[in-house]
């Protein structure tokens, strides 16, 4: 069953997820933990809450998985937004309780990790860090606020004391190549 | 730049949540009815989730995957003991169950939303009736002010005659034809103005009425007005005396038909001592 499940897609793991599969469930986990645990890291800073959320939102891709339609995006779109929800939401709850955002503004930036964990990274991955890595470092620094702080765009023109035109222009021009990353690399390897 | 286009560039920030509440409120009222847009927005979304690629990949601890599914496992046991429990008089097997459930779920919908619209329609049509009972008693009503207050003028005329030192007053008796019908007959001889107050009178045919009758010395009677009377046989009416009959005044109560006549077709109910 492992060799199976390495060949499935992500869309037929969701959906026998979706038929209360527990093996396609630990499949897609097996499969995504790395990226999806790194992400809820980068946004609440502290392994215990992450692991926390990580739970919490395998628990919501067990009950909502029939939700899942490929029409409307990839599985792994799917996947990362509700990590990404869950641990925006937690963030919120703990920056009211005045802990977490000081801490991660003051984070250096994490393009590069250690040559142990690059390993660790998929094919795909590594196809879209490097474009994420050939972004200028304003449109960049933009879309993290956005990303990983759930900061609207007034928000991080107030955060970066720039003028708001100049930062939505900025955050355009990274999504636009962010598209072109996904038209022009993703499209074989799906 | 159109407002299409508009929205197009909004896309993008949205896909990232990074919009600001007005915008966003635009932008998701324009969604729900543009599908080029919506179209382009999972495309926005699928590359926003590639900035999770921009984390460093952190491995989480062996004892998370085997909490996650415990937790599931345990989630889908309660969910099992929970459908057997529903499904034990429903059917045998769980595969039938949430279809059958659903099917009742929809046709108790379907004959509740039946229900409410009779209902909704059946208190819709007696409330039509009560606004036409309402609208009838109030028509009743303003009727009845009406006569109260005509009633009430005709009673401060009579009264306002009685107490003139003008006025006449005449007795009139009822014949062998209305032999308990008496009548006062008030009349002022200068302006002609004049009252009739009747009682005991036969009730009024339903299609004949009292007419007047105005018998100048040596003429052919003369038409006055028709009237009907109440249950005791009382009426009053007022008019003029026509300037002929003023002089020496008789006057006659026949019985004709309701349209009225131009001579007496019928015996005197009423009439003046010298009629």
């Amino acid at each position: 069953m492992k060799a199976e499940l390495s060949k499935t897609s992500d869309g037929d793991l969701l959906r026998a997820v979706a038929r209360g599969d527990q093996t396609a469930l630990a499949g897609i986990y097996d499969r995504y933990r790395l990226i999806l645990f790194g992400l809820v890291m980068r946004i609440l800073h502290d392994r215990g809450e992450a692991e926390d959320v990580l739970q919490e939102a395998f628990l919501q891709v067990w009950r909502r998985a029939g939700d899942f339609d490929e029409a409307r995006g990839r599985a792994f779109t799917w996947l990362v937004t509700i990590a990404r929800s869950r641990a925006l939401d937690r963030l919120r709850a703990s920056a009211s309780r005045g802990r977490v955002a000081t801490e991660a503004a003051q984070m250096p930036h994490d393009e590069v990790g250690d040559a142990a964990e690059d390993a660790l990274r998929s094919e795909q991955g590594a196809i879209v860090r490097q474009g994420l890595s050939d972004l200028p470092p304003e449109q960049r620094q933009a879309l993290h606020l956005a990303y990983f702080e759930g900061l609207t765009q007034t928000e991080i023109a107030a955060r970066l004391g720039d003028p708001l035109g100049t930062v939505k222009t900025r955050m355009r021009s990274g999504m636009i190549k962010l598209r072109e990353l996904l038209r022009d690399k993703l499209g074989d390897l799906k | 730049m159109d407002d299409h286009q508009q929205y197009q560039d909004l896309l993008a920030l949205h896909a990232l949540d990074a919009l600001d509440a007005s915008e966003k409120a635009l932008l998701e009222a324009h969604l729900v009815n543009c599908a080029e847009c919506g179209s382009a927005l999972v495309e926005w979304r699928d590359a926003t989730g590639l900035l999770a690629h921009a984390t460093t990949p952190v491995t989480p601890s062996d004892e998370l995957r085997a909490r996650i599914l415990a937790a599931t496992q345990a989630e889908t046991r309660a969910s099992q003991t929970a459908a057997r429990v529903v499904q034990m008089p429903v059917a045998p097997r769980r595969s039938n169950l949430w279809p059958n459930l659903l099917r009742i779920a929809a046709a108790i919908a379907i004959v509740g939303l039946l229900v409410g619209l009779i209902v909704v329609w059946r208190r819709d049509v007696v409330l039509q009736r009560d606004i036409a009972r309402l609208t009838k008693e109030r028509n009743r009503t303003a009727d009845q002010l009406i006569k109260e207050r005509e009633a009430l003028a005709r009673e401060r005329e009579a009264l306002a005659m009685l107490n003139s030192r003008d006025t006449k007053k005449m007795e009139l008796a009822g014949t062998q034809t209305a032999q308990n019908a008496r009548a006062m007959f008030v009349y002022n001889p200068q302006t002609g103005h004049a009252m009739l107050m009747t009682e005991g009178l036969p009730a009024t045919p339903a299609d004949k009425a009292y007419e007047v009758w105005f018998i100048p010395k040596g003429h052919t009677p003369m038409p006055g007005k028709m009237f009907t009377v109440d249950s005791s046989g009382r009426a009053m009416v007022s008019g003029e005396i026509p300037l002929e009959a003023r002089a020496n005044v008789v006057i006659a109560i026949t019985l004709e038909p309701k349209k009225g006549s131009l001579a007496p077709t019928s015996a005197i109910y009423l009439g003046s001592p010298s009629s």
